[in-house]
């Protein structure tokens, strides 16, 4: 299982290297300057242009330019965002904590329900609750988030007022309150359950057929023999084997809400790391938008590690070489 | 005498025939109410997006200053946009864009998975491992930034529609490859493919002709749901700003307008219309494909 970990980690070197070699190309191939936006713009002698090319080492072979950009990125050197005038570092760190924090609630959201109705599904099949279950995962399924995130705002912040529809926190609150993290939560409520609710078909779907399956195998009928009650064999004996797999979804959820991020950050007009995307990319904002391209690469990759990983420990049949 | 000799060939000719594969499927998929209706509803939709902008009068590109933002009414059956433009309209053209794009980005992802699929099972080995290793690398990118990030780079340079359909093509194709490839893997175990090697058929045609009308059945049913992921991720794109350009109308670009929340808050006719079609859309199309599933499964019982 180490070796294997390793061996993994390990192989997602070359593939993080091609990742960055991507990127490097396409933020050269992007119209402008990639790094247009530290010349002076009021300034057009081309004597002054021509010097500052220089001094940026934009004139340099583009090999050189990528070696010099991968060696201060493993150095935690991401460079210098154009429009904000601050350290990229400095600038993701302000907005990483909302997405991770909005990611997370989600979750949270997403195993409640699923949880819930799985559990239902499972022990009362093909009956009408089981249907409506299936049925509203279906439509959950169907419907895309940004069109299920508009109605939530039109209803719940428009018409019944419930939530803010803007922003992660209310203006002028001092960090560090009471108030300042119910804000917060308050903020964050409305697109956690949007995303939340919409991501429960897989899980749901998962757990209901797993509890089914294992509600024929013998240890349940041994159970039933020696007079368990049916809660307790369903709650305990089934719950705990048919959970155990889903652990591996997380994983894959981890990338996909950070990948979501951009459309869910803009319907909520929620600072994150996908809006302060959008923004540099309209604003050619190339050190920002390469390090978040990475960053988010990195995730991806990072979940898919994780998934694989948690796979072999949760269920050791399974081969890992 | 005659009668009765006319009812006997009547009689053995049914005995004969049995009903191909293909048949039993129809048969089953035909019985599946919801994937009938959804399909009916589909069509519809298709015939309305082909037939639809041919017969409206309005202009959905002019901006109208004295029509911004109008109430439906008669004139304006879903009432008019912020540029003055008639909802109605848009949204027939919308339709066009937007099973366009899904129609085609499903074409292309489904012929490339496909091509690369089966030439990585059929060949295993090395060619498999440096395939299958190029696939996962491709599916390892963050599809959404990815997709902005070639779109800015190719737009203006490709006309309009196609920039988004190749990007979203050449990004998605991963996890079609992957599942031809298990499934070509499977079946090229059996005997008949070892009968066509021994008699020296050419790999491209053991390919086409033998291994890929037996794994039909997975790639139609991965197609249907790929258009819907399609369809959600174009309307997504333009929802965004990043999708088809601003000025051909898209079930997604006119979404956009409620990112104003006066629009989403207001005047409602402009994003209800849009966000509905789109999600009965996809409903339907997916109805179809598990009712595709179901019908193709020799085991389903259904």
């Amino acid at each position: 299982m180490l070796q294997y970990s390793l061996r993994r980690i390990l192989g997602m070197i070359p593939l993080l290297l091609l990742t960055s070699f991507v990127v490097f190309s396409l933020a050269k191939l992007m119209p402008g300057d990639p790094f247009g936006g530290e010349i002076d713009p009021s300034n057009t002698d081309p004597q002054y242009i021509e010097e500052m090319r220089e001094k940026l080492g934009y004139n340099d072979p583009i090999h050189v330019q990528y070696w010099r950009w991968v060696t201060d990125f493993v150095q935690g050197d991401f460079g210098k965002s154009t429009a904000h005038k601050m350290d990229v570092s400095k600038l993701i760190a302000q907005k990483i904590p909302n997405t991770l924090f909005l990611a997370v609630v989600s979750l949270v959201f997403t195993y409640i329900f699923s949880f819930l109705m799985g559990m239902y599904a499972g022990r009362k099949p093909y009956t009408l609750g089981d249907n409506l279950i299936a049925g509203y995962n279906y439509l959950a399924l169907a419907i895309p988030s940004f069109v299920a995130g508009i109605v939530a705002i039109y209803f719940f912040s428009f018409q019944l007022g419930l939530f803010p529809f803007s922003g992660s926190v209310k203006v002028g609150l001092e960090p560090g309150t009471w108030e300042y993290y119910q804000s917060r939560f308050h903020h964050v409520l409305l697109p956690a359950l949007v995303l939340g609710l919409m991501g429960t078909a897989s899980y749901t779907q998962f757990l209901r057929n797993d509890i089914i399956e294992n509600s024929r195998k013998d240890f349940v009928r041994t159970a039933r023999a020696k007079g368990t009650k049916e809660s307790k064999i369903y709650n305990k004996h089934i719950l705990r084997n048919s959970i155990i797999p889903l652990v591996t979804f997380l994983g894959f959820d981890i990338a996909t809400l950070i990948g979501g991020a951009v459309i869910t950050e803009t319907i909520f007009t929620y600072p994150g790391i996908g809006q302060l995307f959008l923004e540099s990319v309209n604003s050619r904002d190339y050190a920002v938008m390469m390090t978040i391209t990475m960053l988010l690469s990195f995730l991806t990759l990072f979940g898919n590690l994780v998934a694989d990983l948690l796979y072999g420990i949760v269920d050791p049949r399974i081969r890992l070489d | 005498m005659e009668v009765v000799t006319e009812t006997n060939r009547k009689s053995t000719k049914n005995i004969k025939k049995s009903p191909s594969p293909w048949a039993i499927a129809r048969r089953k998929f035909m019985k599946n109410k919801l994937a009938m209706i959804s399909l009916v509803f589909l069509i519809i939709i298709i015939l309305t997006a082909i037939i639809g902008p041919l017969v409206t009068k309005h202009d959905i590109v002019r901006v109208d200053f004295m029509n911004m933002s109008k109430e439906p009414s008669a004139d304006h059956w879903f009432g008019t946009d912020t540029n003055g433009r008639d909802v109605f309209a848009r949204m027939l053209f919308g339709a066009r864009t937007s099973l366009m794009i899904g129609l085609s980005a499903m074409f292309f992802i489904t012929l490339i998975g496909t091509i690369v699929g089966s030439i990585a099972g059929y060949n295993g080995g090395k060619i498999d491992q440096l395939l299958m290793r190029f696939t996962d690398f491709i599916l390892n990118f963050p599809f959404m930034i990815f997709v902005i990030v070639l779109n800015t780079i190719l737009v203006g340079k490709v006309s309009g529609v196609w920039t988004l359909i190749i990007v979203i093509s050449l990004l998605s194709w991963g996890g079609v490859a992957r599942i031809v490839r298990s499934r070509i893997l499977a079946e090229k175990e059996n005997e008949y493919i070892l009968a066509a090697k021994s008699i020296g058929t050419k790999p491209s045609k053991i390919i086409i002709k033998h291994l890929l009308p037996n794994v039909s059945s997975t790639i139609i049913v991965q197609a249907t749901l790929i258009m819907a992921v399609m369809i959600v991720a174009e309307s997504g794109l333009s929802f965004l700003g990043f999708g088809v350009p601003s000025d051909t109308p898209s079930w997604g670009n006119m979404l956009a307008e409620a990112r104003d929340s006066d629009v989403l808050r207001n005047k409602t006719w402009m994003w209800v219309p849009p966000a509905t079609a789109i999600t009965l859309t996809i409903l339907s199309i997916n109805f179809i494909g598990e009712g595709l599933k179901d019908a193709l499964n020799p085991k389903s019982r259904r």
